[in-house]
């Protein structure tokens, strides 16, 4: 007679133990997950693509890396000596090509931005006013601040004119050499076909170009903008993209430096990279990629704006790279790869 | 022969529902002083993100016991650059900048964008269709100022003891704040 019910046998017991072991296996996992005690967001903001550059497309090599004096660091300049200066916290410190300590200046607050003229004169950036040292480091000037509101981030020093890129203002300011202004570019105006300078952060930079016209970065409009000193423009380029032939973000480039051949050295923020675009703004090559700057991606660390990252760059007359990481507060020199 | 009396008087009904009626009134004082002194001792402090040590890591919108997580984005306008291209608010690249769901970062369309003046826009935050996910404030973060970030709605929060959002912050940035003061806001130094 058939029994009423079948029995298991030991095999098909064991098959339905391992099958239910595994269910709960899985339930258990996804419950992990979904605890937070996996790695897996399921609302992860991916840019992992954007992240990896293409290797062909990178043609420099870091060569050495030295930390900077001080914590704090904001802006890198390539002196006339061959010096490199850089502002960091309250100090600017002059600093070889190894990053062998010179020059020292210490200053009344934290410095934003520096350049250095052809005669040596060092011209620091403080929030709301600049500062004037001589190359021995003998304190020349003040020149006070032309509004209550200024956040200078960019200087560029010709030999009878000062530029400072006031963040907060949205425009350049021209000096003469005894620290009046003389004129003031980038403003928005209609009639000069100028659309206006956008920095959401304090990154905005300019620098004296060897074709005689200045180069002011626009982060907001993702491009680079070309004026006379008299504060034509006489054009731009540059188109936001995430892609590594476009500036990513929602304001970048954010420092500018150019090669002594006239070809733009560009720094980029929250895809941190330095790439390298002809003086006409096209894309040439990567200097180095963002998997070159882990600690840069996340910055804000405090109750107050994110803006203690970011990159700079100055180069030297041979087509060394010096690279300023905000974050690691050390300097990257790059040389072009053989 | 006489009856003995009882060793105790019997309780008549009316004693005996007064007697009730009194230990019920007892007990429910006893219960509502309980609650209050419950209540006061948690009044004093609650729930809230530290946004400087917010990882973004998507538990606030998963961990809550609240059906809609009581994490909402925040945005302080102060802080914010009013971008064209906002990364809290489009992918970073973007099909075109338009409001399109597929080039908004945000799964639940919780962002509003208002043009203000070219090239600025403004942006504001659904908090009914909020649910705490913080890929605008990775965004925002990585890209920006940082103005959207994620603050405990008191609210909606049920001030539970052992928060289970904060029981899984991978940042630690979950911590008691006094109710007086709910809120950790971020502020501008520009």
């Amino acid at each position: 007679m058939k029994p009423e019910f079948e029995l298991f046998d030991r095999r098909e017991f064991l098959g339905v133990v391992t099958r239910a072991a595994a269910l709960f296996g899985l339930a258990g996992g996804a419950k992990a997950v979904a605890g937070g005690q996996g790695t897996a967001n399921p609302f992860a903001y991916d840019i992992s693509r954007f992240q990896k550059t293409d290797p062909k497309l990178i043609t420099y090599e870091e060569t050495s890396r030295w930390p900077i004096p001080h914590k704090e660091a904001r802006r890198l300049a390539m002196g006339p000596d061959g010096q490199l200066y850089v502002c960091a916290g309250n100090y600017i410190n002059g600093l070889s090509r190894t990053g062998q300590g010179g020059l020292e200046l210490a200053l009344a607050g934290p410095a934003w931005c520096v350049a250095v003229a052809p005669d040596g004169a060092i011209f620091a950036g403080l929030r709301d006013h600049i500062e004037v040292y001589d190359s021995k480091g003998g304190r020349v000037a003040r020149w006070e601040s032309p509004d209550p509101k200024t956040w200078f981030s960019g200087l560029a020093a010709g030999r009878q004119d000062v530029f400072a890129a006031d963040a907060r203002k949205l425009v350049v300011l021209r000096y003469d050499r005894s620290g009046r202004i003389i004129g003031r570019i980038g403003r928005k105006d209609a009639e000069r076909n100028v659309p206006g300078l956008i920095a959401p952060s304090p990154f905005l930079d300019v620098m004296i170009h060897r074709d005689g016209l200045l180069r002011v970065n626009n982060p907001g409009r993702h491009r680079v903008e070309a004026y006379t000193f008299d504060g034509d423009l006489e054009g731009a380029w540059g188109k936001a993209a995430a892609s590594i032939e476009g500036f990513c973000g929602c304001c970048n480039p954010i420092g500018l430096a150019a090669l002594g051949d006239g070809r733009i050295v560009t720094c980029e923020k929250g895809i941190p990279r330095v790439k390298i675009y002809s003086a006409e703004g096209e894309f040439e090559s990567v200097v180095a990629g963002s998997e070159s700057f882990p600690e840069n991606a996340h910055v804000c660390n405090d109750l107050n704006d994110c803006v203690n990252g970011g990159l700079d760059a100055a180069a030297d007359g041979a087509g060394r790279i010096y690279i300023l990481d905000i974050v690691a507060g050390n300097v990257r020199v790059m040389k072009r790869k053989d | 022969m006489d009856a003995k009396p009882p060793a105790h008087d019997p309780l008549t009904r009316r004693q005996f529902l007064g007697n009730g009626a009194r230990l019920l009134a007892m007990t429910g004082l006893g219960a509502a002083a309980g609650a209050l002194a419950s209540r006061a001792s948690g009044a004093g402090w609650v729930w809230q993100i530290d946004p400087a040590k917010c990882l973004h890591c998507g538990n606030c919108a998963t961990q809550c016991v609240l059906e809609q997580s009581a994490v909402k984005c925040v945005h302080a306008y102060a802080v914010c650059g009013y971008c064209q291209l906002c990364t809290g608010f489009f992918w970073p690249e973007p099909n075109q900048l338009t409001t399109a769901a597929e080039n908004q970062v945000c799964p639940t369309a919780a962002i509003r964008r208002r043009y203000v003046e070219d090239p600025y826009y403004q942006y504001s935050i659904d908090e009914t269709l909020c649910i705490g996910c913080a890929k605008c404030v990775e965004g925002c973060t990585r890209f920006g100022n940082g103005s959207l970030f994620l603050q405990v709605r008191h609210d909606r929060c049920l001030h539970c003891n052992e928060c289970a959002i904060a029981r899984t912050c991978p940042g630690e940035a979950f911590r008691r704040v006094p109710a007086g003061q709910p809120y950790l806001l971020k502020t501008t130094s520009r």
